[in-house]
């Protein structure tokens, strides 16, 4: 199963690389975010309740999260196209591992998301809205990135083969990301929050993938906290391959 | 092996809600032979390739596959066999080689095993050239050829074509016919082929299966099948069909000399022990009843003959395929968006071989003899001749080179 997930792995990230354009399309929105939302946005902070910081620095975690939901969250579209194609088809012939067929996709849209999230650090960084990096924190929120691809990219892949459609599967892709970005802390402290949203946000999961990465890129960093928004994701993004490998094996018709 | 390569017991397979695709199938292919399933668009051929290559499951039966049951040991049998289904599963953004390669690990081979069966396939497929080429830059034929050659990349004593030759130019059919003869007579591969091209099954197969509404209708060479219709073929072809052409075809089979009849359109097929004798009989018995006939076509039994008694319709008028509710054409569960693709593409070859039966009719066929359908009665094919199909072949390369 891992040398059939590695050759697979292998494959889609040859197409990626082969066309790099593709993947810097799915981060022109965060990017617009960070430069254009972060400026209009500056003086949020300055609003009593806030900490008085750099806002651009509050957002990053924000768009960092961003960027992993748009760029996971379409996995499952290409895999519907690899259905209609026959690329399936032609895999499943194959004496090869179910669960690799999934499991490939999920970890090459993880670490897609990955490079893409260093690609915004590094423009945050340009722009001023990172002071000091750590590579071991840095190491540590790249792990929530990570497992926040892999649980999205798992939910596209499992909507995909129960939907079996495109159209509706873009609109959950687009359902899933923003409202759960919004009522999530990623671009407002939760006590600016109405009530309501603070409930949703509590059982909302980026909201603590959101947390976690925000710990790790200040200046002295919670680990508690970190801990618990890891836990959290690790087990939402499990649940969530569980399901999609489920919803793959049941495909035979 | 067994002495039967392939063994389907009463296969039944129903989708949900109840669209019963395969109905007690039962069907047997030889170690070594080629085996066509000839029928139209959803007479459960596709079902049948898809249910033998371990991609779909059934309701009852038996399928044994290399002596192996599908369901008790699905990757045995998966190492066994090869498939080329309707759709290329070749991925487009990787190159051949690289679609070849990825195939054999798949297969858990070895990767020196792997690079000398790629060269070994490149070779005798003719690819070796376009080997590191992306995929998308391939013609359809030579995308054909790839997607054979990923397919037996491991061994398989056993090879499923589904249509292989659907879509393709004259030229790349009977490239891939020669590869496909030459795999079965040089290399011994079992090769379960379906199509709905008469000539592809009259040519290629050693046995045809007739199948339709998920049944096998009749199994036999092609010569077993054309002689079982004894005798000749005459078509009498009329403008329009109405009381007195019904009443003529009343007639017709009140005669001794006319075995069987079967109306396709404004065509009354019949069936008649000496087709030279009957001829001028059925002119006679046309002029005494004053009824026009248009044409009248004397052939040897074609497979659409043979079809046309089995299923009582000709594989020649375009079955309309059952559609499926929308959401299961999208489902990939045989391509339904595909297949629709497939079949514009098939139906556009059809206009392409109109167009030249016209030139055709007009250079050298003389309508007394030979008929060619009228107008709105579509070809999948070849002439009902008395020539075999494929010497005819030439012919019709001449008029799509003027084209």
């Amino acid at each position: 199963m891992i040398a059939d997930t590695w050759h697979l792995f292998n494959k889609y990230m040859r197409i990626t690389i082969r066309m790099p354009l593709w993947s810097l399309f799915t981060l022109i929105q965060p990017l617009i975010w960070l430069l254009i939302f972060a400026q209009l946005f500056r003086n949020f902070v300055q609003l009593p309740g806030t900490d008085g910081n750099n806002y651009m620095e509050f957002m990053i975690p924000g768009i960092l999260i961003m960027t992993v939901l748009f760029g996971s969250s379409w996995s499952g579209v290409s895999l519907l196209r690899e259905i209609t194609s026959g690329t399936v088809d032609k895999m499943l012939v194959a004496p090869v591992s179910r669960v690799a067929i999934v499991l490939s996709r999920v970890l090459h849209s993880a670490v897609q998301v990955i490079t893409q999230s260093i690609i915004i650090l590094i423009v945050a960084w340009i722009f001023g809205g990172i002071t000091t990096i750590n590579l071991f924190y840095l190491l540590l929120g790249m792990i929530i990135v990570f497992l926040l691809g892999v649980a999205f990219a798992s939910l596209s892949n499992g909507f995909a083969i129960t939907l079996q459609r495109e159209e509706p599967l873009v609109m959950i892709g687009n359902l899933m990301t923003l409202p759960l970005m919004f009522l999530s802390s990623a671009f407002v402290p939760k006590h600016f929050m109405p009530d309501w949203i603070q409930v949703i946000a509590l059982i909302n999961p980026i909201s603590y993938a959101v947390e976690a990465i925000r710990t790790v890129f200040i200046d002295t960093p919670d680990m508690a906290v970190f801990l618990k928004g890891f836990v959290i994701v690790l087990i939402f993004s499990g649940a969530a391959l569980t399901w999609a490998v489920t919803a793959f094996n049941s495909l035979r018709d | 092996m067994d002495k039967y390569a392939i063994q389907i017991k009463q296969l039944t397979k129903i989708y949900p809600p109840n669209h019963k695709a395969l109905d007690e199938l039962d069907l047997c292919v030889n170690a070594s032979e080629v085996m066509a399933l000839l029928g139209p668009n959803g007479a459960g051929k596709t079902t049948t390739i898809r249910v033998l290559s371990t991609l779909s499951g059934f309701d009852s039966g038996q399928v044994m596959v290399g002596g192996l049951d599908v369901d008790i040991a699905p990757d045995k049998v998966r190492q066994t066999i090869g498939v080329v289904a309707q759709q290329t599963g070749i991925d487009y953004f990787l190159t051949g080689r690289e679609n070849m390669r990825l195939q054999g690990q798949l297969y858990h081979m070895k990767s020196n095993d792997i690079n000398d069966r790629i060269s070994e396939l490149a070779e005798y497929f003719d690819l070796t050239g376009q080997l590191d080429n992306v995929v998308t830059t391939y013609s359809g034929g030579i995308r054909r050829k790839l997607d054979i050659a990923t397919a037996l990349i491991h061994r398989p004593k056993i090879l499923f074509l589904d249509e292989p030759t659907l879509g393709l130019d004259i030229r790349s059919r009977k490239v891939l016919w020669k590869h496909i003869r030459e795999l079965n007579t040089n290399f011994g591969l079992t090769i379960l082929l379906t199509t709905h091209y008469l000539e592809e099954a009259d040519s290629l197969s050693h046995r045809v299966a007739i199948i339709n509404t998920g049944k096998i209708q009749i199994i036999g060479t092609p010569d077993e099948l054309k002689n079982s219709i004894k005798g000749d073929s005459v078509v009498v072809s009329f403008e329009k069909v109405d009381k007195n052409e019904q009443a003529f075809s009343y007639l017709a089979k009140q005669q001794d000399y006319i075995k069987d009849s079967v109306w396709v359109g404004n065509n009354l097929h019949l069936y008649v022990a000496d087709g030279a004798e009957s001829v001028p009989k059925l002119m006679m018995l046309a002029s005494k009843n004053q009824i026009e006939v248009k044409s009248l076509a004397l052939s040897r039994p074609s497979l659409d003959d043979v079809f046309l008694k089995y299923t009582g319709s000709s594989m020649q008028t375009p079955q309309q395929e059952t559609t499926d509710e929308w959401w299961k054409q999208w489902a990939g569960k045989g391509g339904g968006k595909w297949q629709g693709k497939w079949d514009n593409s098939d139906s556009s070859d059809k206009e392409q071989q109109e167009a030249g039966e016209e030139t055709w009719e007009n250079n050298q066929w003389s309508s007394s003899t030979n008929q060619w359908n009228d107008e709105n009665t579509p070809h999948t094919g070849e002439p009902q001749d008395t020539k075999k199909p494929a010497d005819t072949w030439p012919d019709k390369n001449q008029w799509e080179n003027k084209s």
